[in-house]
């Protein structure tokens, strides 16, 4: 028993260590940071309020969290929506292939996120193919494509769409298909026997995946700066800004503290429905709890 | 038959090489309890699930009351089905699984409680409609499974080995009850099995299933005592069998030369003189007598089974023949035994593989 504990702690303490060092220590140094002020680039250690109270009441402030949480909120829904045919499809009718079309989905990851988001910048962009297309033909270029939210928006969904579909199918990956079949025979048309059995079953999968899109599109800020154009700066663009060239520490901290406190709700919420799911006592496949 | 419920018209399925059905034809009527039986892998559950229309045939036509079904989704055919291993959603309770075939078809609220009530009463699962599925027993979920299948009153309901997973008590009673729900409701059930007991037990028609192929169909009562074919034979109750060289064959008899025992049977196949044969006797069709017999050797064990008794006969020649019987408390092992048996009760085939 207690030489099964030392070794417990021994295989534990690494990544403890770690994630105090990195994670822990980082975040209360901001925490602390938050409540200072800072004055010509050098943070002064008099505790105080005002970030709080600025950013809180400032409708500037407000305007980029407002937008940054519905980005968040539409792209996680889009590729909620994208995802679950393609997982459903690989999990289901993958056979042997399965691994090799999970892979494929992450391929834009096989570049780094500049590369990836000016990549898509090609594409969108006033000289990129579509509008360039466009004009060749004799056609306005489409307008919403160029330097918009909506650029935004279609270069995070392609940035974090392989998440939600690796959160899916993983989850599917315990699901009895033929629970469908059983569907099927006692009258359930395909998308009623989606609606009344995979996805209940699957929520599990799919708050994940909504968890995993949500927090860094919430954060993100690289996709918005090079596909969003001049008005089309996010929270996370703002953030960067106060540790950038307007050096101001102690605001961004306490900015990073209120996207961290929303992050920590969105997680609640998650659980909470996932929760629900688990009162029914659903075990997946070989009878682990979820 | 004149109320047919289900029809299937030379039906054949191919699963690359594997023929999981070959060329079936069978009609089931009304109220019949129709059984289906076969060793693993004979193409069962294929069966099955080409009449649920979870599975395409290749070739064929499946008719339900008089409506070509054979393109239609599962979800239009209208008949329910008992799935191997429960197949219960997990995230629903007893109630919303039992009324899960009522919800698709729209019914009212009052109309799910009203068939809810009456289906728990028929299968006993009062007082556990609010409970999941994890926590129930397997009787249980096997009930629920059941209830589930005749809820919405099918007109059809297919039943695929529902039994296999309870234990012997709880099989016997269950079948008992799945024969009165069937007598209750008054539609076909189509029950597949490898169990030939159960089969027996419940059954009013029989089909035996061999590799995709339909060996023999009809009573159960002919197809125990007049099997069609050798693998029919060898596969009802617990035959003994006897190999050997037909010697003549004579209104229907056949005489067998059996390691110098001759030994008589129905002739099938048209089994002439010289044919190699192999020869089926149930072992309770064997009869012990005083003396003489067609074979006569010792006792060597006897096996005691509560109602009934294997005695266990050598035939000095290193052969052995197990015959059932009552139990007797006057027999010893080593006692001289005389057998003998009807020849209009057993059945000679030509052997496989065997000279013509
Ligand atoms: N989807 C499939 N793909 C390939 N082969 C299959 C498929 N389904 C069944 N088979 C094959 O078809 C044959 C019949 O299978 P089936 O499941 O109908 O047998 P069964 O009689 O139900 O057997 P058991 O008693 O073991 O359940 C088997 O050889 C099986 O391997
Ligand atoms: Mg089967």
């Amino acid at each position: 028993m207690s030489s099964n504990k030392r070794l417990f702690w021994w295989l534990v303490a690494p990544g403890a260590i770690f994630l105090i060092l990195f994670l822990i220590l980082p975040l209360a140094s901001i925490v602390v940071f938050s409540f200072w002020r800072t004055e010509s680039y050098t943070l002064i250690p008099d505790w105080n309020l005002d970030n709080y109270i600025r950013i809180l009441t400032d409708w500037t402030y407000i305007k980029f969290l407002l937008r940054s949480l519905s980005m968040a909120t539409i792209v996680s829904l889009i590729c909620l929506v994208f995802s679950w045919p393609i997982a459903f499809f690989i999990a289901r009718y993958g056979g042997k292939f399965k691994l090799i079309y999970l892979l494929l989905t992450s391929a834009p990851f096989l570049t780094g996120e500049i590369l990836r988001v000016t990549a898509l910048q090609q594409i969108l962009g006033p000289i990129g193919v579509i509008n360039m297309a466009l004009s060749t033909f004799g056609f306005e270029p489409i307008q919403a494509l160029m330097y918009t939210n909506t650029a935004t928006a279609i270069g995070l969904t392609y940035l974090w769409i392989p998440f939600m579909v690796l959160a899916i199918y993983l989850s599917l990956l315990n699901f009895d298909f033929e629970l469908l079949e059983v569907a099927k025979v006692n009258g359930a048309r395909p998308l009623r026997a989606f609606w009344e059995i995979t996805w209940p079953l699957n929520r599990a999968g799919s708050a994940i995946g909504v968890v995993l899109v949500f927090i860094p599109t919430l954060a993100s800020s690289i996709t918005s700066k090079f596909l969003g154009g001049p008005n089309g700066a996010l929270y996370g663009n703002i953030l960067a800004n106060q540790f950038g060239s307007t050096g101001t520490w102690a605001l961004g901290s306490a900015m990073g503290v209120v996207l961290f406190a929303i992050s920590l709700i969105v997680l609640y919420i998650v659980w909470k429905m996932v929760g629900d799911l688990k009162r029914s006592g659903v075990t997946i496949k070989g009878g682990a709890e979820l | 038959m004149t109320d047919t419920v289900l029809k299937l018209d030379n039906i054949s399925k191919n699963f690359g090489p594997i023929k999981a059905a070959d060329d079936i034809n069978i009609e089931v009527g009304q109220t019949e309890f129709f059984a289906l039986l076969g060793p693993s892998g004979s193409g069962k559950t294929t069966m099955l699930r080409m009449i649920a229309g979870l599975e395409k045939p290749d070739t064929g036509t499946i008719s339900i009351s008089g409506r070509d079904v054979t393109n239609e989704p599962p979800y239009r055919r209208g008949i329910g089905m008992v799935f191997q291993d429960f197949l219960l959603f997990p995230h629903k309770t007893v109630a919303e699984n039992i009324m899960f075939p009522l919800k698709m078809q729209g019914a009212s609220e009052k109309d799910k409680r009203e068939n809810l009530q009456w289906v728990s009463n028929l299968v006993h699962l009062e007082g556990l409609e609010e409970r999941y599925p994890h926590q129930l027993s397997g009787g249980q979920k096997q009930r629920v499974a059941l209830a589930r299948g005749l809820v919405s009153r099918p007109s059809l309901l297919l039943l695929d080995e529902p039994l296999a997973n309870l234990d012997r008590e709880l099989r016997k009673e269950m079948e008992v009850e799945i024969r009165r729900f069937q007598i209750e409701l008054a539609i076909p059930f189509v029950y597949v099995t490898h169990n030939q007991e159960e089969a027996m037990t419940m059954s009013d028609r029989m089909a035996i299933m061999r590799d995709g192929k339909m060996e023999q169909v009809g009573e159960k009562f002919s197809l125990y005592h007049d099997p069609a074919s050798q693998f029919v034979a060898s596969f009802l109750g617990s035959p003994n069998a006897f190999e050997g060289v037909v010697s003549s064959v004579e209104e229907g008899i056949a005489q067998i030369n059996w390691f110098g025992h001759s030994i008589r049977a129905r002739a099938h196949d048209g089994l002439q003189p010289g044919d190699r044969a192999v020869c089926y006797v149930k072992s309770e069709k064997i009869s012990m007598l005083e003396s003489g017999g067609a074979l006569t050797g010792v006792l060597r064990d006897i096996i005691f089974k509560g109602q009934y008794a294997d005695y266990l006969v050598s035939l000095g020649d290193g052969h052995e023949i197990t015959v059932s019987g009552a139990p007797m408390t006057g027999l010893k092992k080593g006692a001289p035994m005389h057998l003998d048996w009807d020849p209009g009760k057993a059945d000679a085939f030509r052997a496989q593989g065997g000279a013509q």
